[in-house]
C-alpha cells in the first residue's frame, strides 16, 4: 500500500472518566501503531464537546466513579445520536467499567437515582452491596477458532446482565466478571468491546489491542493485510504474571492460607470490624471467593502468603 | 504548663463514651475505666496487655524481626482490645491525629520538631507504621504499665482505612486531613467512599476539638460542613508558585456540590490550588494558615512566608518540592491548635523546621559504598509525579531502579502506574532496572512509556536488583530508587545489613 494508513482514535472524557490507569489503553493502541509505522491521530472529547464520530476509527470510553459517571451520563445524552450511528456503522469501540455501563440501558446504584446509558448495548446493571475487587482471568473467542486469555483487575459494585442483543466478551476463569453468577464477562455488539477489566486491559493483552486495530483498519482500508507481528515478550510476561495472580486468588488452599495469614496479621479493614474475624476462613472454595469479595475485606484472598509475610516486620 | 491551659486536666475532661463505636469485644463497653466495678481487673488486663506488648517489642528487636513498630500493638490488642482507649484516657496529654493520602509522615515530623522546640515531650508513631497495630504500638511503648504516657503530646499518623477504629477511642484534640489523592483504590473502593469515612469521623468530633483541613483541596475543604468541631484551613496563597492546569493524575476537579468542572486560578500540586466553581460559586475557603511567599532556598528546599493567626513567620523548609510546603503549612496549622506559635520565638520555629530531615525513603540520600542512592517511596500517581519531578530537576542522566510488589500494604491494583507521567522520565534515563513481585507489570509500563525492553533489567529479587542497578550506575551519579512501601522497606533492609543506613526505627 503506497499511502501510510492512519488510525483515528477518539478518546472520550480523558479527564472525567480516567481513574484506574485506563489511559494505558490509549498508549497501547498508539505505540502498537507507531511500532508498525502506522500513523494515528487522537481527538479528545470532554463534556460539551461532540467529536466527529463518522471520522473516527476507534472510540475509547473508560471507567470513573459514580459521581463522575453521573456527569458523563448527562453529557452522553448529547453524544448518543452520532455515537450510536457510528457503532451501527461498525466503528470500533472499547468501553471499560463505567464506560461499559454508559453504553448499556442503565446503571442503578444501591443508593441514588439510576443513571441512564445510551442503550446501544443490550445490557443493564444493578448496584450490589459488595464490590467485586480483584484479579480476573477471562477466556475469549472473538474470532472463530481463536481462543485468547484476557487478564486484568476488576473493581466494581455493579452487576451487569446481558440481554439477547449482546454477547459476552468471554467466560470468567477466575474473578467475578459481569455479575459473579453467570460466568460471563463483558459484552460485544458489532465492533463494541465492553469489559470490567482495568489494569489497563490493552497493554497486558496485546492480542486484544491488535484485534481492535485490525478491525478498525479493515473497515477503513479494505485491502489492508494482516498486522505485522511485534516482539511481545514484555507483554506476554506481564500477562502470564497477571493470569497467575488471578488463578492464585481462585484456588482454594491459597485463599485459605491468605485468610489465615490475614487473620494472623490482623489486617486493617476500612469499613468494619468484620475483616478481623476469623470467619473469613470459612469462605474458601472457588465459588465462594468469587461471590464473596467483600468491600470490607478488599484484599480478600489476593496476596500470596510469602508476600503477606513480608508485608510488615513481624 | 501554659501550653495545656486551654483544657482542664484529663481526669475532669468529659470524654465521650466509646460505646458510640465500640471496640470489638470491649470487656466494658461504655463504662469509663475509672468508675467501673471491674476497675481492678480492667487495670490488670491493661497492665498485662502493655507488658505483653512491650515484651513483644523487645523480642522483635532482639530477634531482628524489624523495628517492633507494629507487632507489639498486635500482641497488646490481643490481650486487651480496649488498650488504646485506656491509654488515651489514663494520660494527661493533648493528642493529634494526622490522616490523608500523602504527606502524613513528613507532616508529623514537622509537628514533632515544632512541639519539641516548644518544650513538649512527644510520643508518636515515628516510623510511619500507621495501621491499627502501629498506632497502638506507638502508644503502648511510650506508656508505663498503668497506661500513662510521660509526654504532653501524643502525635499519631493514622491510615485512612483504620480511622474509624482509632479516632473514637482516642478523642484527639486536633484532627488533620492533609489531602485526598487516588491512593490504593482497590483497598478503599472509591475515592468518595473513603472521603465519606473520613467525613463520618469528623462529624463525631466534639466541639472542643479542632479539625485542620487543606483548604486548597476541594474535596477535603468541603468535609463535614456541619461538624461541631472548630475548623482551621491551611493552603498556599502565592500565585507565582503555581502552574496553570491540573496534571493528568489530578483527582477532584469537579465541584463537590454541583459537579460542574472547577476553574483554577492556580494549581500547586495535582488538584490542590485556588479553585472556584463558575456554576455555584463554591470556592476555596479563606485560609487561616496561608503560605504567602515561596522562594527557592540557597540550600535544599524553599524559603517561605506564612501567615498564621499568631502572626507572620519566615521559615526555611529544608525539604524539596511543593508538596513539602503543604506539609509545612499543615504542620504549622496543627501547631496553631496547640498554641505553639504563641509559645515559640520565630527564630526557634525557624530553627526547628529547618532541622527536619526527610523521613526514611522520602528521597533519602544514602551512601552505598562508593555509590550514591536516592531512595524514594512512591505510592500513588501524585507522589510518584512529584518525586520524579524533583529527580528530573537535577542535572545528568538518570539511573533508575523501580520496584513494586503486590501485598496487603502496597495494594493489589497496579493500574495507577499508568497514570504516572513516566513519559517524562524515560528520555532522561541512562539505565533501568525493575524489581518486585510485580516487576513484569512495571517493565510493561516502562516499555509503553518508551523504554527499550532490550536494555531493561527485569529482576524480581530486590537484593539482586539493587546489586545489578548499582553495578550499572557510574560512581559519580546517583541511583534513583522508586519503590512501593514493601519493596522500599526491603531494599532499605538490604542497605541496612550492609551498614549503609541506620535502622529506620533509630533514625
Amino acid at each position: 500500500m503506497a499511502q501510510v494508513p492512519v488510525v483515528r482514535v477518539c478518546y472520550l472524557y480523558p479527564r472525567l472518566l480516567s481513574v484506574a490507569g485506563d489511559r494505558g489503553n490509549l498508549f497501547a493502541l498508539l505505540q502498537r501503531c507507531a511500532w508498525r509505522g502506522i500513523d494515528y491521530t487522537v481527538a479528545e472529547a470532554d463534556v460539551d464537546e461532540i467529536p466527529n464520530f463518522s471520522e473516527t476509527d476507534i472510540v475509547l470510553l473508560h471507567g470513573g466513579q459514580d459521581r463522575e459517571m453521573t456527569a458523563a451520563a448527562r453529557d452522553m445524552a448529547a453524544k448518543a445520536g452520532p455515537l450510536t450511528e457510528a457503532i451501527e456503522n461498525d466503528t470500533v469501540v472499547l468501553a471499560v467499567c463505567a464506560g461499559y455501563q454508559l453504553l448499556s440501558h442503565y446503571y442503578a446504584p444501591v443508593s441514588g437515582p439510576p443513571i441512564q446509558g445510551i442503550g446501544v448495548l443490550d445490557a443493564m446493571t444493578e448496584g450490589g452491596k459488595k464490590r467485586f475487587i480483584g484479579h480476573v482471568a477471562v477466556e475469549c473467542g472473538l474470532s472463530p477458532g481463536q481462543r485468547h486469555q484476557l487478564a486484568g483487575f476488576e473493581n466494581h459494585s455493579g452487576r451487569t446482565w446481558l440481554g439477547k442483543g449482546a454477547e459476552p466478551l468471554g467466560r470468567v476463569i477466575a474473578g467475578a466478571g459481569n455479575n459473579g453468577q453467570d460466568g460471563t464477562e463483558g459484552a460485544r455488539y458489532r465492533e463494541v468491546y465492553a469489559t470490567y477489566l482495568h489494569g489497563p486491559v490493552l497493554p497486558k493483552n496485546p492480542w486484544l489491542a491488535d484485534h481492535l486495530l485490525a478491525r478498525a483498519l479493515a473497515r477503513r482500508y479494505p485491502d489492508f493485510g494482516p498486522l505485522a507481528p511485534l516482539p511481545d515478550h514484555t507483554e506476554s510476561q506481564a500477562q502470564v504474571a497477571a493470569l497467575r495472580l488471578a488463578r492464585h486468588q481462585a484456588s482454594g488452599w491459597r485463599a485459605a492460607a491468605a485468610a489465615i495469614s490475614r487473620f494472623a496479621l490482623q489486617r486493617p479493614a476500612p469499613v468494619s470490624a468484620s475483616a478481623q474475624r476469623p470467619g473469613g476462613m470459612a469462605r474458601s472454595p472457588l465459588g465462594d471467593i468469587v461471590d464473596g469479595v467483600d468491600a470490607s475485606v478488599p484484599d480478600q484472598g489476593l496476596q500470596m502468603p510469602e508476600a503477606a509475610g513480608s508485608a510488615e516486620p513481624r | 504548663m501554659p501550653l495545656l491551659d486551654r483544657r482542664p486536666i484529663a481526669g475532669s475532661r468529659p470524654r465521650r463514651s466509646s460505646a458510640t463505636r465500640p471496640v470489638v469485644a470491649d470487656p466494658a463497653p461504655g463504662r469509663s475505666p475509672g468508675k467501673s466495678p471491674d476497675t481492678a481487673s480492667a487495670q490488670a488486663r491493661l497492665a498485662l496487655a502493655l507488658a505483653a506488648g512491650k515484651a513483644a517489642g523487645a523480642a522483635s528487636k532482639v530477634l531482628r524481626f524489624g523495628g517492633g513498630t507494629s507487632f507489639p500493638g498486635r500482641v497488646a490488642r490481643w490481650v486487651d482490645p480496649g488498650v488504646l482507649q485506656k491509654v488515651a484516657a489514663a494520660s494527661d496529654l493533648r493528642s493529634v491525629v494526622v490522616t490523608g493520602s500523602n504527606g502524613k509522615t513528613t507532616t508529623c515530623r514537622i509537628i514533632a520538631a515544632l512541639a519539641e522546640a516548644g518544650g513538649l515531650e512527644v510520643v508518636q508513631n515515628r516510623s510511619g507504621s500507621n495501621l491499627l497495630q502501629g498506632v497502638i504500638s506507638a502508644a503502648l511503648l511510650g506508656a508505663d504499665l498503668r497506661g500513662r504516657l510521660d509526654a504532653q503530646l501524643l502525635l499519631l499518623e493514622v491510615d485512612e482505612g483504620v480511622l474509624a477504629k482509632v479516632v473514637p477511642d482516642l478523642q484527639p484534640d486536633t484532627f488533620l486531613v492533609t489531602n485526598i489523592f487516588r491512593d490504593q483504590l482497590d483497598r478503599f473502593g472509591e475515592l468518595y467512599s473513603m472521603a465519606r469515612d473520613i467525613e463520618a469521623v469528623i462529624e463525631e468530633l466534639p466541639a472542643t476539638a479542632t479539625v485542620v483541613l487543606n483548604g486548597d483541596d476541594p474535596l477535603v475543604a468541603s468535609f463535614a460542613p456541619t461538624a461541631k468541631a472548630k475548623r482551621l484551613y491551611f493552603g498556599i496563597q502565592d500565585d507565582g508558585a503555581g502552574i496553570q492546569l491540573p496534571e493528568h493524575a489530578a483527582d477532584t476537579i469537579r465541584c463537590v456540590q454541583c459537579q460542574h468542572p472547577l476553574t483554577y486560578r492556580v494549581v500547586h500540586v495535582s488538584h490542590l490550588g485556588d479553585y472556584e466553581c463558575p456554576e455555584c460559586g463554591n470556592a476555596r475557603p479563606g485560609l487561616d494558615v496561608a503560605v504567602t511567599a515561596i522562594q527557592p532556598s540557597q540550600r535544599t528546599g524553599s524559603e517561605i512566608t506564612v501567615e498564621t493567626p499568631a502572626g507572620t513567620l519566615s521559615l526555611h523548609v529544608p525539604l524539596a518540592g511543593m508538596h513539602n510546603i503543604y506539609n509545612a503549612a499543615a504542620a504549622l496549622a496543627c501547631a496553631t491548635t496547640l498554641s505553639l506559635p504563641q509559645q515559640l520565638e520565630p527564630s526557634d520555629a525557624r530553627r526547628a523546621l529547618g532541622g527536619v530531615r526527610p523521613a526514611f525513603g522520602r528521597l533519602e540520600e544514602i551512601r552505598a559504598g562508593d555509590r550514591r542512592v536516592m531512595l524514594a517511596f512512591v505510592k500513588n500517581p501524585t507522589s510518584y509525579n512529584t518525586t520524579m519531578r524533583e529527580v528530573l530537576r537535577q542535572p545528568g542522566q538518570k539511573h533508575i531502579l523501580a520496584a513494586h510488589s503486590n501485598t496487603v500494604v502496597d495494594g493489589e491494583d497496579f493500574a495507577w502506574l499508568w497514570d504516572v507521567d513516566l513519559e517524562q522520565l524515560v528520555p532522561q534515563m541512562a539505565s533501568l532496572t525493575v524489581s518486585g513481585t510485580r516487576a513484569e507489570e512495571v517493565a510493561l509500563r516502562f516499555k509503553y512509556a518508551g523504554a527499550n525492553p532490550a536494555t531493561m533489567q527485569v529482576i524480581p529479587d530486590r537484593a539482586a536488583a539493587l546489586d545489578m542497578a548499582l553495578a550499572g550506575t557510574p560512581s559519580a551519579e546517583p541511583l534513583c530508587v522508586f519503590a512501593g512501601y514493601t519493596p522500599m522497606r526491603e531494599l532499605r533492609n538490604v542497605m541496612q545489613h550492609r551498614g549503609w543506613v541506620p535502622p529506620f526505627w533509630k533514625e
